[in-house]
C-alpha cells in the first residue's frame, strides 16, 4: 500500500523544489562566481583573494579559532558530560536542561553579555582597576580572546549534548571493569571512554567547528573590525566594497572547510577503531 | 468452486520485481475457518494482504462474495484484518478504537454507542472502555484488536499470527474465545500461524503453504493422518521419513530391510508409530526422555537417529544399551517425492 | 579517590560549566537594571526604565513584530512542507530518498549570510521580489531542515500497521493520515514547530542581507541599535528575549519532554 512512488514523490517533492530554487540554485550560482573572468572561467579569483595578506590572515585566524573552539570545547564537554552521567536521573534531567537551554537564546542575547563582562566599565576590567592591577582599563573586546570566549560558550551545548548522548550508551559496567583489571583514569579515558564516544565527539566536534566558522554575531560584536573572520570578512566585502568575488570566495571556503572538517572527524574516528 | 465465498484464481503477488506468491489458487466456503500453515517466509502473511486489498496483485483476481474485488481499494471491501501487532490506535481509549470504524460509516451515535459495548461485551472487555491501549495487556489488546474488526460486522475476517505474542495460557484460551466467536458470528475467518497444533485445534481446513505455494490442503484429520509430501509430513510430526529402494529403506548412512515393497518413493513414520521392545532391528539408545504418558528415545540406527516412543510401561532402557524396534508397514505413511 | 570527594568534584565541575553558559545571562538581567546612561556591571542602583523603555522604542515594536511573523509563518510554511515530506521519506521506499534528504538537509550545512546573499543577488533583484518575502522564504528554507528531522524523529516509531488498519475500518488514504498518524506525532510536529520558532526568530547571518528600509528582524535591529548607543537598553531587551525563550522552552518542556527533539 505504501508501494505508490509518484504518491510518495508528490509528497516529498515540494520540499525538495522548495530547498533547491530557493537554496541550492542560488547558492550554486553564487558559488561559480568567483570562476567567472572576464566572460571565461579561471581561479583568478581565488588567486586575488589568496594574495591579499588580509585574507590570509582573517582566513588562518578563522581556522585557528574554530579549531581552539572545538579542541577546547571537547575538553570541557568530556569532562561536564561525565559528570552529568554520573548523576541520579533527576538532577540529570535538570542539569541537561540547563546545558540545552542556551541555545533557545537568542546569539545576539548571548554575546552580548560578554560586552558587559570584557566592556570598558564590565566586571573584569573593574575588578582590575579595583585591585590597582593597574590605572586604565584593559582593552578586552575586540580581541581574539574575547571571540572565544563569545564562540566558546555560543557552541559548548552542542558538544556538551553529542557527548552525553554518545556516553548515556556506553555498557554500565565498562568503565568499573576497565578499573578493576588495573587501568588508571588515563588508561580508561583514552582506552576506554574516548573509542566508545568518538561518534559523539565526531558529531559535536563538527557541530562546533562549523557553528565557529559560520558564526557572524560573535565576531561582529566581540571582534569587531579588528578581528576579522570569514564571515565578518565577507559582509564587509559586500557592504563596503561590492565585492561579490572575494564573498563568492569565501562562501566557497566556508562550505568546503565544514565538509572537510566532518569528512576528517569521520576519518580519524575511523581510523582509530 | 460453487461453492467459494473467497475465490483467489492464478494470483501473483510481488514485492518489486521478486515474486513472494506464483500462481495461487485457493477457494474458502463462506463460514469457515481457515488456517495458512507454512514456515516463516513462506507467503501467509502476504497472501493475507492481497484478500483485505493491502497489495494489489500482479496478474490474477480475486473474487469475494460472487464480486470480482481486485481492483477494490482496502478501505471498500469489508474485510477485517486483526495484525499480528494488534495496530491499535495509542491515542484513542478501548471504545474509541472500537467504535472508529463506525463512526466513519456516520452511523447514529446511539447506534454507535450499542454496537461497540456489544463489541467489547463479545470479548470480555465490559468495562474497559476509558483505558488506552498501552494500559491493557497483551491478551487485552488482542481482544481488543478483535473486537474493533469484528462490530464492523466483515465479510471475512483476517487474523495474522493472532496469539503469537501470547504466553502459553493465554494462547490456549484464546483459542476457545476465537472458536466461540467464530460460531456465534457465523463470521468467515482466515488464520495465519506457523504452529502446528494451534492450526489443528482451530481450523475447519488447513492450507499448508511452502515457497509461495500451496504444498497441501485439506481438514486437520486430514492432513494429521494422510500428508502427502515429505515436508508435509514433518510438519504433521511425521520425524522419520526415509528414502526407498525396493523393500529397503535408504539414508545416506545405512540401508534397513522392511520386509515389505512399498509402491511410493518415501516412507514417513510418527515416532508413535516406530514398535519399541521387539522387532527385527536393533538400535543403541543415543537419548531418552520422559514425556508423561510415553517415554522418548532417539536410537542410533543403520539409517542414522530414529525417534520413537515408547509404551510407559516398558523398563526404561539407558543410554548406551540396545532396544530392538521396527518400522512397521501399519503405521508407515506413503509420500510422494 | 572516595565517594564524597568524587562527587565534589563532579558538581565543581558542572558548577564551573554552567556558570560559564548561564552565567552571563544573570549579569545581563542586572545590567539591564543599572540607573545609569550606559552599561555598567555591578549596577548602579536599580531602575526599570531600561526595560520599559525597550517597549517604547519604535524600530524595536516594528522588528519585533516582524520577526515574530517570519518565525510562525515561516515555520508553519516549513511544517507545511517538511511534514508530507518526513511522512514520504518513512513510509516509500523511494528511488531518490537520499537526495531528497540531502537536499531538504542543505539549508543547515550552508552558511547563513552565504543563503541571505544568494537569494538578495538571485532572487530578489532580477525578480523584484519584496525583501520581506524573500525574507520568510528563506526562513522557512532554514526551518525545513529541522521540520523534517523532528518530525520524521517522531514518526519513525509509528508503524505503518496502523494506517493499514485504519484503511481497513474505512478510512481514506488521507483519513488515515488525519485521524491516525497526525495524533500520533502531534507532540513532534508542536516540537518541531517550537525549535523551528526559535530558531527562526533568533536567526542572524541570513537576515542580514535580507533587511532593506523599514524592513529589519529584531536581532538585526539590536546590532543596529548597539552601534549608535550604549545605554543598557539592549541589555534589557535580551534579558527580555532570554526570558521569553526560556518560557516557551520551559512550558514545551513540560508538555512534552522537548529536549529530547533538539
Ligand atoms: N515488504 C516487503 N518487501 C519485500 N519482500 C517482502 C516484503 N514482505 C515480505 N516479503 C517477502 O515475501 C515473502 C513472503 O513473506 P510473508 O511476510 O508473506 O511471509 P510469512 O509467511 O507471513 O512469514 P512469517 O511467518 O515470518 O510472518 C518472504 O520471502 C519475504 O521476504
Ligand atoms: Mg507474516
Amino acid at each position: 500500500m505504501f508501494r505508490n512512488t509518484r504518491e510518495g514523490l508528490a509528497l516529498a517533492l515540494p520540499a525538495a523544489i522548495f530547498s533547491t530554487l530557493l537554496f541550492l540554485v542560488p547558492v550554486g550560482i553564487l558559488l561559480s562566481e568567483a570562476f567567472r573572468f572576464e566572460g571565461g572561467w579561471s581561479l583568478q579569483g581565488y588567486i586575488d583573494f589568496f594574495a591579499t595578506p588580509l585574507n590570509r590572515t582573517v582566513f588562518l585566524r578563522t581556522l585557528k579559532l574554530g579549531a581552539l573552539v572545538a579542541g577546547t570545547a571537547a575538553v570541557i564537554g568530556y569532562a561536564a558530560a561525565f559528570c552529568i552521567v554520573n548523576l541520579g536521573p533527576r538532577a540529570r534531567g535538570t542539569v541537561f536542561g540547563m546545558v540545552v537551554l542556551p541555545l533557545m537564546i537568542s546569539p545576539v542575547a548571548r554575546t552580548y553579555a560578554w560586552i558587559v563582562i570584557l566592556g570598558r566599565t564590565g566586571i573584569v576590567n573593574e575588578a582590575i582597576t579595583g585591585l590597582g592591577l593597574s590605572d586604565t582599563p584593559l582593552r578586552l573586546l575586540f580581541t581574539e580572546t574575547a571571540v572565544f570566549l563569545g564562540l566558546l560558550q555560543l557552541f559548548l551545548p552542542l558538544m556538551i549534548i553529542s557527548l552525553v548522548s554518545a556516553m548515556e550508551n556506553i555498557p554500565r559496567d565498562v568503565i568499573p571493569a576497565a578499573r578493576v583489571l588495573g587501568a588508571s583514569w588515563l588508561a580508561v579515558f583514552f582506552k576506554v571512554i574516548l573509542p566508545l564516544t568518538k561518534e559523539g565527539l565526531v558529531i559535536g566536534g563538527t557541530l562546533v567547528f562549523t557553528g565557529s566558522l559560520t558564526a557572524y554575531i560573535t565576531p561582529a560584536i566581540l571582534g569587531g573590525s579588528k578581528v576579522l573572520m570569514l564571515e565578518t570578512l565577507l559582509y564587509q566585502r559586500v557592504n563596503v566594497s561590492n565585492d561579490f568575488v572575494s564573498a563568492s570566495v569565501i562562501a566557497m571556503i566556508l562550505i568546503v572547510m565544514s565538509f572537510s572538517a566532518n569528512l576528517l572527524l569521520k576519518k580519524i574516528a575511523s581510523a582509530r577503531s | 468452486m460453487s461453492d467459494a465465498f473467497v475465490q483467489l484464481s492464478d494470483v501473483t503477488l510481488m514485492y518489486g520485481k521478486s515474486v513472494a506468491v506464483p500462481d495461487l489458487n485457493l477457494s474458502i466456503r463462506e463460514g469457515e475457518l481457515i488456517c495458512l500453515l507454512g514456515p516463516s517466509g513462506c507467503g501467509k502473511t502476504t497472501t493475507m494482504r492481497a484478500i483485505a486489498g493491502l497489495l494489489d496483485p500482479a496478474s490474477g483476481s480475486i473474487h469475494i462474495d460472487g464480486r470480482d474485488v481486485t481492483r477494490v481499494p482496502a478501505n471498500k471491501r469489508g474485510i477485517g484484518l486483526v495484525f499480528q501487532s494488534y495496530a491499535l490506535f495509542p491515542h484513542l481509549n478501548a471504545f474509541e478504537n472500537v467504535a472508529f470504524g463506525l463512526r466513519l460509516q456516520k452511523l447514529p451515535e446511539a447506534e454507535i454507542r450499542e454496537r461497540t459495548e456489544a463489541g467489547l461485551a463479545t470479548v470480555g472487555l465490559k468495562g474497559y472502555d476509558k483505558r488506552k491501549p498501552a494500559e491493557m495487556s497483551g491478551g487485552q489488546q488482542q481482544r481488543l484488536a478483535l473486537a474493533r474488526s469484528l462490530v464492523m460486522k466483515p465479510k471475512v475476517l483476517l487474523l495474522d499470527e493472532p496469539l503469537s505474542n501470547l504466553d502459553a495460557r493465554l494462547r490456549l484460551e484464546m483459542r476457545t474465545e476465537l472458536q466461540r466467536v467464530q460460531k456465534e458470528t457465523g463470521v468467515t475467518m482466515v488464520f495465519v500461524t506457523h504452529d502446528q497444533a494451534e492450526a489443528l485445534a482451530l481450523a475447519d481446513r488447513i492450507v499448508l503453504m511452502k515457497e509461495g505455494k500451496i504444498e497441501q490442503l485439506g481438514t486437520p484429520a486430514d492432513l494429521y493422518a494422510r500428508p502427502e509430501t515429505a515436508f508435509a509430513a514433518e510438519f504433521m510430526g511425521f520425524e522419520n521419513i526415509f528414502r526407498v529402494e525396493g523393500s529397503k529403506v535408504v539414508t545416506d548412512s545405512g540401508t534397513l530391510e522392511l520386509g515389505f515393497a512399498p509402491a511410493s518413493p518415501l516412507l514417513a513414520w510418527r515416532p508413535d508409530g516406530v514398535s519399541v521392545g521387539s522387532g527385527p532391528h536393533q538400535g543403541r539408545v543415543l537419548a531418552t526422555s520422559f514425556a508423561g504418558a510415553h517415554r522418548e528415545y532417539v536410537l542410533d540406527t543403520p539409517l542414522g537417529p530414529v525417534k520413537a516412543d515408547a509404551a510407559i510401561e516398558l523398563p526404561e532402557v539407558a543410554i548406551g544399551e540396545t532396544l530392538a524396534f521396527d518400522l512397521p508397514e501399519a503405521t508407515a505413511r506413503p509420500l510422494s517425492a | 579517590m572516595n565517594t564524597s570527594s568524587r562527587l565534589l568534584a563532579n558538581w565543581v565541575i558542572l558548577g564551573l560549566t554552567l556558570t560559564f553558559l548561564i552565567g552571563p545571562f544573570l549579569i545581563i538581567i542586572l545590567a539591564g537594571a543599572s540607573d545609569t546612561s550606559y552599561l555598567a556591571f555591578p549596577p548602579e542602583g536599580l531602575t526599570l526604565r531600561w526595560y520599559l523603555k525597550v517597549f517604547t522604542v519604535e524600530s524595536f515594536r516594528a522588528s519585533f513584530l516582524l520577526s515574530m511573523a517570519l518565525a510562525v509563518f515561516g515555520t508553519l510554511a516549513a511544517l507545511l512542507l517538511g511534514v508530507p515530506a518526513a511522512y514520504a521519506l518513512n513510509r516509500y521506499a523511494l528511488p531518490g530518498a537520499e537526495t531528497v534528504r540531502t537536499v531538504v538537509a542543505a539549508p543547515i550545512i550552508v552558511p547563513g549570510i552565504i543563503v541571505g546573499l544568494a537569494l538578495l543577488r538571485y532572487l530578489v533583484v532580477p525578480t523584484g521580489v519584496t525583501v520581506t518575502l524573500a525574507l520568510f522564504m528563506a526562513h522557512t528554507a532554514l526551518v525545513l531542515p529541522y521540520a523534517v528531522r523532528v518530525v520524521s524523529s517522531s514518526m519513525h516509531n509509528l508503524r505503518a500497521d496502523m494506517e493499514e488498519a485504519a484503511v481497513l475500518l474505512g478510512c481514506s488514504r488521507f483519513q488515515a493520515f488525519t485521524k491516525v498518524v497526525l495524533p500520533n506525532i502531534r507532540g513532534g510536529v508542536l516540537a518541531a514547530f517550537i525549535l523551528g520558532f526559535v530558531t527562526s526568530f533568533n536567526q542572524v547571518p541570513v537576515s542580514l542581507f535580507l533587511s532593506g528600509p523599514g524592513v529589519r528582524t529584531l536581532p538585526i535591529d539590536m546590532l543596529a541599535y548597539m552601534e549608535i548607543t550604549f545605554d543598557p537598553s539592549v541589555a534589557a531587551l535580551s534579558a527580555l528575549l532570554a526570558f521569553m525563550s526560556l518560557a516557551i522552552v520551559f512550558v514545551a518542556e513540560r508538555l512534552l519532554g522537548f529536549s529530547r527533539y533538539v
